[in-house]
């Protein structure tokens, strides 16, 4: 009794036949391989499964899978062009905001989504966009300041490709 | 002294760039061809006598390939603790008896996880139920139910004693007598769990040939190891425990556990990989959490407040088996010792089983419970003696070269530059005792200022008792660095190979990491004991002086110069005074390889903490030596309290620390923030709500832990105390688990500074401080 769920993960095609009720985080994670995104709960509590639909973060452990057939699903695995990280990527390991690195993929992607609209957020705002995601290791201080740097890297970045 | 041109650095850590792309791979990652999935039958029941198991069904049911029960295994027991007075008393999976909800009854591997879960279901156990028991004090009475019979070793009439620690030195009660002010109180704590954001979870995959190979979210290998094959009957060196990324321990990973030995033993059964991973309920409501302590603390002062004599009690609610609950009594004594001298003391604590779930170590392990009890009963003191909380400490903390009673040392111990550091970063002594002073009147917000201090020791011997490590030179003149450490997040791989570029001046991006495989990498003493920068770091050291010679030798001879004058630097060679002609290190292996009949440069050490004692002290008596060197922080909490709702939070946090030398600055200040953020969980957000013996609030739905929003500012004083140098042993200090028990007493004493509320129990619930403000009836 499976169905047929067509996704666009990170740019590429899939169709997985998968039982109905199956989620997002179990088609990533066991069918596709991708398992970047991690179950640290399984309903809706830590963050560890963040993954982007649209560029939104959502928790992939309550998504059904076949509901999700028209977005672009973007995963850690996803997130960097080739082998270079990204500003959010550099900037939590050169801010040691990275320890046991469990809850870093659903972080990296909140964070990702954030800076993406907002990329001078206050401090309350990287809050906000992060309440969501658990860490038990690092106590949140220097993702705080990753994020921060991370949005001030982009738009160095992007002032610098305009000036140019 | 030569420059450092890798340790003391915020060096990244090596296994970053792995871990933001999401390549990492974690033991629940882990996958095999033809892996089964493993589900465990618990416990219904907290006391049960076993009947009859029934699991015929089970194996008969479609998708099912293995089950177990007790009747499959050998029946070896375990135990945190495994000695001639604290046997092993807890089975693999219970044979006669259930002692708590939760415990391990059978276990059953399947093609997926509904066949799993419904051959669970055809399992058929019969119980006889039992009258069971909760509360350890209620525990230790004579009409109580017997849970395991009293410790043989234990004199006094109480019931499920799982064993008791005594120590004493001086004549406690005439050091009352003499005292100018004596207290005596109570302080309880309460029950809270790891929160590791990886859930437990072990792949097993048994070779016909009789290897098993097991990936397992841990924090050592070879414990584990040594743990599986006793269990499992298996020579040790049948057994390979395979590095997997670890998403978080704090002490919740180091025993032996159910899903570990049940998935090993339905992939021996079943002759397929077999997985196991724990739900965040089963985690919650099974596996292991911290040990809430009950402590009495009776203390006498002289009038300018030097402590004369201290008398401990403390009783551990050590749940169904022993766990690591008769090394809490122990350690508590210790965590009640180290920072201030006691020239009179009597300590008594007892491990008391009760039909909870077994408990495991839990960052810091019992000293957040001591250091909360002690401080603010200092606090106390202090204030009926009118002197302030800075001072009295500075009368009492410990001086560089004191000798413990127990034979160790404090060495260059900074504590009291710790607390004037803290003091003074702070305006302690300007903001102290503001608030009560200034009316009612001023307003709802009050806030408050408080200090403790702590102490915590660095590596003891416990199996495995050392360390070793290997480097080898590559033909490029780069290095492969070989160490059975496990990196669960605090950056072991990082800062050992820091140490190691350091020795060799080979750049830590160009040492590539073997670690944590229990075949392919020597023995470590594991991410558990506090000892890993200091006794892997040592070894790691000498291993890297052995290649450091053998590069110097050789460079010596191919240039032409005497040895000491040979200078290493960035993976070349050069004679002092003429930098400009440099020897690369490939050429000097490739030299080495000609002229020293092929020596292609090797090098290996290994280390032993108290390298001349036997073994680890007596948990009975707290005889012998047990650690080479003690961190010491003084903290200082900042906090606003709600007078209206009682709400309490903290708004800042200063640690300032004494953890010798800190090898990477970054990596250590993650440590301090990450444990200050468990402090307040601890202090204010968290507790695992427990009823007769079943777990309420399974979830993080239920369960708090801090989140973003509940950070406070962290700060960050070191005090070195320690230095680095090429080529000389070194006496780096912990800082994995020493900072969080300070600074929860820093917490309980702000409040109480705030709105003059003295707190005898954690959490610090706005009803207790309500209640104490007369707002609740
Ligand atoms: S695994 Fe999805 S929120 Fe925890
Ligand atoms: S780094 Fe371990 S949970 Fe965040």
């Amino acid at each position: 009794m499976k169905i047929l769920v067509e996704l666009s993960v990170n740019g590429e095609r899939f169709e997985i036949a998968t039982n109905p009720h199956a989620t997002l985080l179990e088609v990533l994670r066991n069918q596709l391989g991708l398992t970047g995104a991690k179950e640290a709960c399984g309903t809706g509590e830590c963050g560890s499964c963040t993954v982007l639909a649209d560029g939104r973060p959502i928790l992939a452990c309550l998504a059904l899978a076949a509901d999700y057939q028209d977005c672009e699903i973007t995963t850690i695995e996803g997130l960097q062009a080739g082998s270079t990280l990204t500003p959010v990527q550099e900037s939590f390991l050169e801010k040691g905001a990275v320890q046991c690195g469990f809850c870093t993929p659903g972080m990296v992607l909140s964070a990702t989504a954030l800076l993406k609209k907002n990329p001078a957020p206050t401090l309350d705002q990287i809050r906000k966009a992060l309440e969501g995601n658990l860490c038990r290791c690092t106590g949140y201080n220097k993702i705080l300041e990753a994020v921060r740097a991370a949005g001030e890297k982009m738009s160095q970045e992007a002032s610098g490709s305009s000036g140019q | 002294m030569s420059e450092l041109d890798y340790v003391g650095k915020p060096v990244l850590r090596k296994d970053g760039p792995e871990k933001v792309t999401g390549r990492a791979l974690y033991t629940v990652d882990m996958r095999l061809p033809g892996t089964l999935v493993g589900r465990i039958l618990r416990s219904p029941h907290t006391h049960a006598r076993i009947v009859n198991i029934d699991a015929s069904r089970a194996e008969r049911a479609p998708g099912v390939k293995a089950v177990v029960t007790h009747k499959d295994s050998l029946g070896v027991k375990h135990g945190f603790v495994e000695t001639r007075r604290y046997p092993a008393d807890q089975n693999c999976l219970a044979e006669d008896k259930v002692r708590f909800v939760g415990e391990e009854i059978a276990a059953v591997a399947a093609v997926d996880e509904y066949a799993a879960e419904e051959a669970l279901e055809l399992i058929h156990v019969e119980y006889e139920p039992l009258r069971a028991v909760f509360d350890p004090e209620e525990a230790m009475e004579r009409d109580a139910p017997e849970i395991h019979p009293s410790h043989p070793k234990v004199r006094e009439p109480f019931r499920n004693i799982a064993g008791k620690t005594e120590s004493s030195w001086g004549d406690v009660e005439k050091g009352f007598d003499d005292s100018y002010l004596v207290l005596e109180n109570r302080f309880d704590s309460h029950l809270r769990t790891h929160g590791y954001l990886e859930p437990q979870a072990t792949l097993a995959s048994f070779e016909p040939a009789g290897k098993l190979n097991v990936w397992t979210s841990s924090q050592g290998p070879f414990i584990k190891r040594s743990k599986l094959a006793k269990t499992l009957g298996l020579p040790m060196s049948a057994v390979r425990i395979h590095k997997a990324y670890v998403g978080g321990a704090f002490g919740g990973k180091i025993d032996l556990f159910g899903h570990e030995y049940c998935a090993s033993l339905l992939s021996m059964k079943a002759g397929r990989p077999v997985k196991i991973v724990a739900t965040r309920e089963e985690v919650f409501t099974a596996y292991r959490h911290g040990q809430p302590l009950i402590v009495h603390v009776k203390t006498g002062v002289k009038k300018d407040g030097t402590l004369v004599a201290q008398r401990f009690r403390v009783i551990n609610n050590c749940g169904a088996y022993r766990g690591s609950g008769v090394v809490v009594i122990f350690l508590a004594w210790g965590f009640a010792m180290l920072p201030y001298r006691i020239p009179n003391l009597e300590y008594e604590g007892y491990a008391v089983y009760t039909n909870n779930p077994v408990r495991a170590p839990q960052r810091g392990h019992g000293a957040p419970q001591m250091r909360f009890a002690v401080e603010s009963q200092l606090d106390m003191i202090a204030e009926q003696l009118g002197i302030d909380p800075i001072e009295i400490r500075l009368k009492n903390a410990r001086q560089p070269g004191e000798e413990l009673p127990n034979g160790d040392n404090v060495h260059n111990c900074g504590l009291a530059d710790c607390i004037r550091k803290a003091a003074e970063h702070t305006e302690f002594k300007q903001k102290y005792g503001k608030s009560r002073q200034t009316p009612e009147s001023a307003g709802r917000y009050r806030r408050g200022i408080g200090i403790g201090v702590s102490s915590y020791f660095g590596g003891s011997l416990i199996y495995p008792n050392s360390s070793s490590v290997v480097v080898k030179m590559n033909d490029d003149g780069t290095a492969i660095l070989l160490t059975g450490a496990m990196d669960i997040g605090q950056g072991a791989e990082t800062i050992l190979t820091q140490i190691v570029a350091e020795e060799i001046k080979v750049p830590v991006e160009e040492i590539q990491v073997i670690a944590a495989d229990t075949e392919s990498t020597p023995i470590d003493i594991g991410s558990w004991i506090s000892g890993n920068a200091y006794v892997s770091g040592n070894a790691a050291r000498v291993a890297g002086a052995e290649v450091r010679a053998k590069l110097i030798e050789i460079a010596a001879d191919e240039m032409e110069a005497r040895q000491e004058d040979i200078v290493l630097e960035n993976k070349t060679a050069y004679v002092k005074g003429s930098p400009d002609r440099r020897i690369p290190y490939s050429e000097l292996v490739a030299a080495s390889v000609r002229k020293r009949r092929g020596d292609s440069i090797i090098g290996n050490g290994h280390w032993r903490t108290m390298r001349d004692e036997p073994h680890h002290p007596s948990l009975a008596t707290t005889k012998g030596r047990w650690s080479e060197n003690y961190a010491f922080d003084a903290q200082v909490a900042e906090v606003e309290v709600d007078t209206e709702t009682g709400k309490a939070r903290l708004l800042r946090a200063v640690t300032a620390h004494d953890c010798g030398f800190p090898i990477n600055p970054l990596l250590v200040e993650g440590q301090v923030d990450g444990q200050v953020s468990m402090a307040l969980g601890h202090a204010f957000l968290e507790e695992v709500l427990m009823k007769d013996g079943r777990t309420l609030n399974p979830n993080w739905l239920e369960y708090k832990m801090p989140s973003i929003h509940n950070m406070a500012v962290s700060e960050h004083l070191d005090v070195v105390t320690e230095s680095y140098e090429v080529g000389r042993p070194y006496r780096t200090k912990e800082v994995g688990e020493g900072y969080v028990s300070a600074i929860l007493a820093a917490i309980a004493n702000a409040v109480y500074d705030a709105v003059g509320v003295r707190l005898f129990s954690t959490p610090f619930s706005p009803e207790k401080i309500l209640q104490a403000l007369g707002k609740l009836k």
